[in-house]
């Protein structure tokens, strides 16, 4: 290949002026001409059937404009996501504590919650599910359906029974996580602002622009080319900006639609917690079978997820979920059996992991119970049984060559010094007094992209546009958030064209400007608008490169001589010109100079009937140690070192990579030993920071991250996506090392020290 | 928010200023408990009145006996006494457990006792220095052990408009020590907390005040454990004792933050562990 410019350099961010000197403009940040601000009545109860909602006490408030309801929708009151049964605001029936029932508009945002707050809402209690494997029992209250279950999958392989039958060894067990909150720095909010001839402008923090148009033509129901959606500067999505800004968004669009005037619509952190989108809750009860040598035979799984209120994004992350149930194995007879649940607390969705994370804890935990019981090394247990290239998925899928997972276990091993920690350990050296330390091991695979569930989403459009000064202006529809999409994006585009990295300006998503993209999410923006980019910077590239060699020629290089192009210059025969120059002289010669990209994902073969077929395009693949340290006394454990290798690709920005990496170790690593979200009688009761309990910087635990690049063909530059695969292993590698330091095998997230204690008493 | 905020530029001012103002009112010290509490909807006062400006509140001085830490001190301040290092070693150990940096330079020793939480980190080290509080409402001043301000959770004995002057703690040589559990490396709120100080002489305990926090309704002095200590060698079947004790003089609570047992447990090992590193 030739030599690159700029991919695979640590190029500095786009945006981190910005955001170092507080002058990035987030939703909260912009100001409007006539600006009213909304504020929301919520639920106080976990199910209600809403008898009247009075605004007469609020209408006292100075500034107070209007209440509004479900009856000012002029749309559907349906939010399109995938099942379709969250009403934009309810009409009867409220089912969680915390949903929006209604919106207050005000002069001022004080003025909007002090009438929110006065705005009476007449109810009759009913009665809620809070248990999601209640709502799965035959007998159960029934508040979603005939049976609870917002979705279910299956993958069906071998003979599984007849497996379990004939192994050597067996283990079972029940595993259970907790909620996880994206505790993005900037709560959700919108800003609507209506148009002449009754059009919306949306500005929205949002990682998906394209969901919030669907939703805001939805509710107003007004055609999609009267509406537009701006992304502002987005402070953190993690998957929590990924389905419900689209819902603040149509709430604020009904505000402005009503009153005719720009509405602003922010989130105090306490509703954020209460009624925006979390990590599902999971419980999964795993098995494995494998025969006298080690060898996995058969593995049974049962996994739910608890939904919550509305179906939002379940399906999806429970798809994922059950694709990757098994683990990265080969395994020939498998029975996944997986279901969402509804229940009567807040709809959970999306998350860095989505769905993954929490069988993956069940079955990396089960994986070290396996090893132990064959009498191996969980390292030796895993490499025997780990896919490689030409092995088959759980789902019958052939990997390709780019699957390094086996060289990232070897990684992992040898720089963690496994083998020697391993061999301390079970000969007692090293530890003395109240605290152990103790090492633990985990692999992972995560398909890139949206995959035969989200096929028909699986594209995304850019737009490349060379201004007559050369500087570049990108649009795509894939959003930064934070993890540097408008870095690498731009990184790609500069390489294509031979751009200076300096000339080229990736925006914030307009939705009027290029085609509807589909959601960042699944890991999938440097994938998909990557390789929207290059196609349409291609043939802009043919003009650029056709015209510097004319230029080259008639400056008295030799027309025998090959050009060369890099760092946004052009070389031949010993003559150099420069991008701009080259620009100049195609504006000149009336080249077109933009153009518009488009990729869609590969066709995936994967069957719902018995989850047989390719499930991904493509598999990024992950390998964690980590080395904990156990107070034997009061059972707390703290994460000392993370050794992690990654296989995601060719790595666009080195930098960007090693961030990536480290903030989702350290978010997983907070999500397995810290964060504990807690109900109790259908309500939250812990919504705020001072008692939701994250890792902070003095929790940080030592990284050594490695990249071993696989080239994916179909990649940009052949690279494939990390954004989610750093947090997904870390909770089994945190309660595998636990249990090698203490002997507690504690079985649910997060691994309090109350938990680690108990299981120390039993010891 | 209330609706307005007071700011009294000094004591004098504060008594003039308070027939005026609306009945529902509050005092706002460095305002981290007052503005968290805002923020999650428990707090409704119409007026806060700003004492964080009186400079009567803002001093730490000595006398022959006491050293006096005025309650609107910021934290960071005492952090950095010398006076408070040599005189009060369980609030010296207790302070880099006292919330993050940047609270602590918000954030008064009185302003953490006024809010009577069980958890506060800087006041149950106060009680175990034998504190007293100094209190004053309008003209009439009184001194109370600050072991005995506290009431309940969010109760305290202070009358309306009461306003701590601050504390007086005596000066005399010991040992102290401060264990907390709290949910992550720090910056977070007590599970358990033990706060000791004690005078040592030839290894044997002549004096010691053992205070515990987040494991009663209030920040506890541990009378009956301490009453047992004195007089005994700090041998390591002392402090099992001692921790033995300790644990049926608390009484937790199970509740998001932790469970009970194990609160009740963990108040033993904390205490053995700090009095281990007394006798050290």
């Amino acid at each position: 290949m030739e030599k690159l410019s700029y991919v695979g350099k640590s190029l500095p961010r786009k945006d981190a002026l910005i955001k170092v000197t507080g002058a990035a403009q987030y939703a909260d940040d912009r100001e409007f001409a006539g600006l009213l601000h909304a504020a929301a009545v919520r639920s106080p109860r976990p199910r209600i059937k809403i008898l009247s909602i009075s605004d007469t006490a609020a209408r006292r408030v100075p500034g107070y404009v209007t209440l509004v309801t479900y009856k000012d929708i002029k749309g559907v009151n349906k939010w399109p996501v995938v099942l379709q049964d969250y009403p934009f605001l309810p009409e009867k029936e409220a089912r969680f504590a915390g949903e929006t029932v209604a919106l207050v508009v005000a002069g001022t945002a004080r003025a909007a919650r002090k009438a929110a707050a006065l705005v009476e809402v007449k109810y009759k209690e009913l009665p809620f599910l809070e248990d999601p494997l209640k709502a799965l029992e035959k007998g159960a209250l029934k508040i979603y359906g005939k049976d609870n279950i917002f979705s279910s999958f299956v993958i069906k392989r071998g003979s599984v029974d007849e497996a379990f039958k004939k192994a050597a060894f067996t283990v079972e067990g029940e595993f259970s996580t907790n909620y996880q909150v994206h505790a993005y720095l900037e709560t959700q909010g919108a800003i609507a602002l209506p148009e002449a001839g009754g059009g919306m402008t949306v500005h929205s923090t949002t990682q998906c622009p394209f969901y919030v148009l669907d939703a805001v033509a939805a509710a107003l129901g007004i055609p999609y080319h009267k509406v537009k959606i701006l992304q502002t500067v987005t402070g953190g999505g993690f998957g929590g900006k990924e389905d419900v800004p689209a819902l603040v968004a149509s709430h604020a669009a009904l505000c402005a639609a009503k009153t005719g005037r720009p509405v602003k619509l922010i989130y105090g952190r306490k509703e954020d917690f209460q009624s925006m989108s979390k990590r599902h809750p999971g419980w999964a009860r795993v098995a494995y079978a494998a025969d006298k040598n080690g060898k996995l035979t058969a593995c049974r799984v049962k996994y739910v997820l608890d939904g919550g209120a509305y179906s939002t994004l379940s399906p999806i992350v429970l798809w994922r979920g059950t694709v990757h149930a098994a683990g990265p194995y080969k395994i020939a007879n498998v029975d996944i059996k997986t279901y969402a649940a509804a229940t009567n607390k807040v709809p959970c969705g999306a998350f860095r992991g989505f769905g993954q994370p929490q069988v993956c804890f069940a079955q990396e935990s089960l994986i070290d119970e396996l090893a132990e019981k064959v009498g191996m090394d969980p390292v030796q247990f895993r490499l025997r049984n780990i896919l490689e290239p030409g092995d088959k998925t759980v789902t019958g899928q052939k990997l390709n060559s780019s699957c390094g997972l086996k060289e990232i276990i070897q990684t992992v091993r040898k720089r963690s010094g496994w083998d020697k920690k391993i061999g301390d350990r079970e000969s007692g050296i090293g530890n003395q007094g109240d605290i152990v330390t103790g090492i633990g091991f985990s692999v992972t695979y995560y398909g890139v992209g949206l995959g035969a569930k989200g096929r028909y989403l699986d594209r995304a459009g850019a737009l490349v546009n060379i201004y007559k000064d050369s500087s570049v202006g990108v649009n795509v529809g894939n959003t930064e958030m934070g993890q540097g999409a408008l870095t690498v994006l731009a990184q790609i585009a500069a390489e294509t064209l031979n751009a200076p990295y300096e000339s080229v300006r990736v925006e914030e998503v307009d939705s009027s400007k290029v085609p509807d993209s589909g959601p960042t999410v699944a890991s999938r923006t440097t994938l998909m608008s990557g390789n929207a980019i290059i196609e349409a910077a291609t043939p802009i590239r043919e003009r650029i490169f056709k015209t510097a060699c004319d230029m080259l020629i008639s400056m008295g290089a030799g027309a025998s001589q090959k050009m060369t192009a890099h760092g946004g210059l052009f070389y031949m025969g010993g003559k150099t010109v420069d991008f701009k120059r080259v620009v100049a002289e195609c504006w000149f010669r009336r080249h077109k100079m933009s153009e518009q990209g488009w990729y869609a994902a590969p066709r995936t073969t994967f069957k719902m009937e018995d989850g047989q077929g390719d499930a991904y395009v493509i598999y990024s693949y992950s390998a964690d140690a980590a080395e904990v340290e156990v107070d034997l006394k009061t059972g707390v454990a703290r994460v000392k070192k993370i050794w992690a290798a990654y296989d995601v690709g060719k790595i666009v920005n080195p930098r960007l990579a090693v961030a990536q990496a480290q903030g989702g170790l350290l978010q997983g690593m907070s999500w397995a030993l810290y964060e504990n979200l807690v109900y109790k009688n259908g309500i939250m009761v812990n919504p705020n920071f001072t008692d939701y309990v994250m890792a902070t910087t003095a929790d940080k635990p030592e990284y050594d991250i490695t990249f071993i690049e696989k080239p994916y063909a179909e990649g940009p530059y052949k690279a494939k996506g990390m954004g989610e695969v750093p947090l997904i292993g870390v909770a089994p590698a945190v309660a595998n090392a636990i249990k090698n330091a203490c002997g507690a095998r504690v079985n649910s997230v997060p691994l309090l020290p109350e938990k680690i204690w108990n299981e120390l008493k039993k010891i | 928010m209330p609706e307005i905020i007071v700011k009294p530029s000094n004591l004098k001012e504060l008594w003039e200023m308070l027939p005026g103002l609306p009945a529902s009112r509050r005092y706002l010290a460095g305002g981290t408990d007052i503005v968290t509490a805002n923020n999650a909807g428990a707090e409704s006062s119409v007026c806060w009145i700003d004492i964080s400006g009186l400079p009567e509140l803002a001093v730490i001085k000595e006398t022959a006996g006491s050293l006096f830490i005025g309650s609107g001190v910021k934290i960071s301040e005492i952090e950095r006494s010398k006076a408070a290092a040599r005189w009060c070693p369980a609030l010296t150990a207790a302070i880099p457990h006292f919330a993050s940096p940047s609270l602590r330079n918000m954030a008064t020793l009185g302003g953490n006792a006024a809010n009577s939480s069980p958890c506060a980190d800087g006041v149950c080290a106060l009680v175990a220095e034998g504190a007293c509080a100094l209190l004053a409402l309008r003209g009439k001043k009184r001194r109370l052990p600050l072991k005995d301000l506290f009431l309940g959770p969010k109760r305290t004995a202070l009358k309306k408009d009461e306003v701590i002057l601050g504390f007086e703690i005596p000066k005399r040589p010991r040992a102290g020590a401060y264990l907390k559990l709290g949910p992550r490396a720090y910056f977070g709120i007590s599970k358990a907390a033990v706060a000791v100080t004690a005078e040592i002489s030839g290894g044997v305990v002549k004096r010691v005040c053992v205070a515990l926090g987040s494991v009663a309704p209030v920040p506890l002095h541990a009378a009956r454990t301490s009453a047992w200590l004195v007089n005994k060698k700090l041998s390591a079947e002392t402090i099992a004792g001692a921790s033995d004790l300790v644990k049926a003089e608390v009484s937790p609570i199970t509740d998001a933050r932790s469970g009970a047992d194990y609160r009740r447990e963990m108040c033993g090992v904390l205490l053995e562990r700090a009095l281990k590193s007394l006798a050290e």
